[in-house]
């Protein structure tokens, strides 16, 4: 037994506050239920998600439930009242772009609003969000840098991030109505690393890459365990607000190409967006067309709120992230390293 | 209303010059000194680094003999680089028209060769094995500004034959925004300014432009412009670098200014909103009026169609003497002699400072008169001009 004393405290009272997790399936609420086991300052996890967690737990309650079904709100104030929740981390959202709509709305959007009934019924003190900086969109008329306030224009094209805007819209309403909870939404931009898997790492482990030819936007990366650890901060001490979580530096799409080895086969636009809508249905390429427009234009988020109020400062560079993934890549292709 | 008439008469708009304190002696001596004074401090450094190594009290994992002797290698390459270059004569302007012209030369010989599209395919597939693969964080890649130089530098030189006046009042450091006259169908301005203080400016070296939003819904193009260190005309884009102390050239007139007729050539349009006033007023920057002469007649439009224009997403189709006509030759702009004009920097601080940037009709006057300041600079500069084709 690793941990006697917490196991102690938990079989004898629950008023110990505890913190809820969604989505620990998942590869940040799983990252950061490992990084909360360890910590002795958390005695008490929730972890709700329709599949266990990856790995074994010891401190953490594991509650089986689908974000998506009816009445969802009012089973999750159960579980919170049982378990006298004071902080809850929502990351129950799908990365990669999915092929139901539908259904990711059910789980994006309405999901949310689910959950954030029952934070409101029960008046938590904590709710983090997990959002991305996709939401800004990629236009020709972004700035270099987009900063916390900029209008999230992500929407236009894709259903799906229109999804995720509305988390963010419904987070920002809830945090105004309710101002005794802190609301923390953390929006990393492209999380990659030797772990983490999601569709731009799929992206960028083909052997041979379409490009929009003529384009050769700037991009930014964050390392996996940078995330991990903003989401720790946030929990650990209070930072309400929204706050871009970034690696340090851009490099030109043609240039983490170049880094990663791969052959690029430019295609002129016009030609290109029929196409992988035709490869998306085919479950051919890893995201629909509404997604090239990253590959086209630019889409950059500034780090400088959360270095100044979070005090966080990435430890990996966009470059060093990008190394560290490739790196992973070519251990597991060579068969040194386990595939995740 | 009447209150508010008497605040704007109690504020009368002062220009306060920037006092010319480099008028006698040239800024060399200072800048020579300060040369001498940075190769101590390295050689100091140097020094202290190998006593550390010697020592192992470094902390981190020490240097080894072989680093050391590695950058050392490259200083002295570096050193050698620059000491060629003042002995061949490119450091002064003179030998760097004939160089410019002599390596635009050697391009195209080299295009004309085989071993030229060897070279691409080989690099196309290897990728360049020295390559540097950092670009700043607005994406300007200075390996690719060093292949594309000698192309502005042939247009510089040889070409449009740019005499730059007025270069002293471009500060010797921090920031300053450097506001210009906008002209010529596509816009060879912005760069040929930023060429003028690369190199003509004994220490300036970081100019960057602001580009329209529509060229960055263009293939190549927006990329291209990136690489070169065009920066997207947006407030915070302009801040950031201002911020940074970087001079940052803007054109307010904007599309209105480089799409207007030949007939309408050295008049100025309407300065945009007077954004730019107010991104001197926020970041405290000093405005340096530019007139550029010649850029008028490298495409004289005689007709632009917007209609043809809107599905492309462009502001207009020009039509010039030779742009339909000639087919992409048309795109070849025609050699007119240029004069970059920098005028004397204009400080608004501390009568004006960040707050008076939302005073819409204070902004809108100062930016009156930053233009007819430019516009006088300009008809001044084209009383001189005897000929368009050889000032």
């Amino acid at each position: 037994m690793r941990y006697p004393r917490t196991l102690m405290s938990r079989k004898k009272s629950n008023n110990v506050p505890a913190i809820a997790l969604t989505g620990t399936a998942g590869f940040v609420g799983s990252s950061l239920l490992r990084e909360l086991e360890k910590d002795p300052k958390y005695s008490r996890i929730i972890a709700i998600d329709y599949r266990k967690p990856p790995f074994e737990t010891v401190k953490t309650k594991f509650y089986r439930m689908d974000l998506t079904e009816t009445l969802a709100d009012s089973k999750l104030l159960e579980i919170f009242e049982k378990e006298n929740v004071q902080t809850v981390v929502h990351a129950a959202f799908p990365v990669s772009p999915p092929h139901d709509l539908s259904w990711a709305h059910e789980l994006v959007s309405v999901g949310t609003m689910y959950v954030m009934d029952a934070c409101a019924a029960r008046k938590i003190k904590k709710l983090i969000i997990a959002s991305t900086t996709e939401v800004y969109g990629a236009h020709a008329t972004n700035p270099n840098f987009l900063s916390e306030d900029h209008p999230m224009r992500g929407g236009f094209k894709s259903r799906f991030l229109r999804d995720k805007i509305e988390v963010e819209v419904q987070a920002q309403k809830f945090a105004k109505k309710h101002p005794e909870t802190v609301v923390t939404i953390l929006r990393p931009c492209t999380t990659l690393g030797p772990n983490v898997r999601n569709y731009k790492t799929n992206f960028l482990q083909s052997p041979v890459i379409i490009t929009v030819m003529g384009f050769d936007p700037l991009f930014q990366f964050v390392h996996e365990e940078d995330v991990i650890r903003a989401f720790k901060m946030a929990i650990d001490r209070d930072f309400p607000g929204v706050f871009n979580i970034v690696g340090d530096g851009v490099l030109p799409l043609s240039k983490v190409l170049k880094l990663a080895g791969k052959v690029t086969i430019p295609v002129p636009a016009p030609v290109l967006y029929p196409v992988v809508q035709l490869l998306w249905y085919g479950n051919v390429v890893p995201a629909p067309p509404s997604r090239l427009d990253f590959l086209k234009y630019l889409s950059v988020a500034d780090g400088a709120k959360a270095k100044k109020v979070m005090n966080f400062v990435p430890r990996h560079s966009t470059k060093e992230t990008l190394l560290s993934f490739i790196g992973a890549q070519r251990l597991r292709e060579i068969n040194l390293l386990e595939a995740t | 209303m009447a209150n508010q008439n008497k605040k704007e008469e109690g504020k009368v708009v002062h220009l306060k010059p920037v006092p010319p304190a480099e008028k006698a002696t040239p800024a060399f001596e200072d800048l020579i000194e300060k040369l001498e004074g940075r190769i101590d401090r390295i050689e100091k450094e140097f020094r202290e680094t190998v006593h550390k190594i010697e020592k192992r009290d470094t902390g981190k994992p020490p240097l080894s003999q072989n680093d050391l002797s590695s950058l050392i290698g490259r200083l002295e390459e570096r050193i050698q680089i620059v000491s060629d270059e003042i002995r061949s004569g490119r450091l002064f302007s003179d030998g760097r028209k004939t160089v410019a012209f002599t390596e635009i030369l050697q391009r195209i010989a080299k295009l004309l060769s085989f071993d030229a599209y060897r070279d691409f395919l080989k690099e196309l597939w290897f990728g360049r094995p020295e390559e540097n693969y950092d670009v700043d964080e607005f994406g300007m890649d200075p390996t690719f500004i060093q292949k594309v130089k000698p192309l502005f530098d042939f247009l510089y030189y040889n070409y449009w034959r740019v005499s730059v006046e007025g270069l002293l009042h471009i500060p010797n450091e921090g920031r300053g925004l450097i506001v210009a006259n906008h002209s010529g169908t596509l816009p060879y301005d912005g760069s040929m300014i930023g060429a003028a203080v690369v190199n003509e400016h004994p220490s300036r070296k970081d100019v960057r432009f602001l580009v329209e939003d529509f060229v960055y819904h263009f293939p190549f193009l927006g990329t291209f412009m990136y690489r070169i260190g065009g920066v997207r005309a947006c407030p915070e884009n302009a801040e950031r670098l201002l911020a940074k102390d970087h001079l940052v050239t803007v054109f307010p007139e904007g599309i209105k200014g480089i799409g207007k007729h030949y007939k309408n050539r050295y008049r100025l349009q309407r300065f945009g909103r007077g954004g730019f006033i107010k991104l001197a007023l926020r970041t405290n920057s000093p405005v340096i009026p530019t007139a550029v002469i010649g850029a008028e007649e490298i495409h004289p439009l005689i007709y632009k169609s917007t209609i043809l224009a809107r599905p492309l997403g462009i502001p207009y189709i020009p039509v010039t003497p030779t742009l339909p006509l000639l087919g992409p030759l048309g795109l070849i702009p025609l050699p007119s002699k240029w004069t970059v004009v920098f005028g004397e920097p204009i400080v608004f601080g501390p009568k004006y400072g960040p707050k008076d940037a939302d005073d819409q009709l204070l902004v809108n006057r100062l930016s009156e008169m930053v233009r007819m300041k430019i516009q006088d600079m300009v008809t001044e500069t084209l009383k001189k001009r005897r000929s368009i084709w050889f000032g």
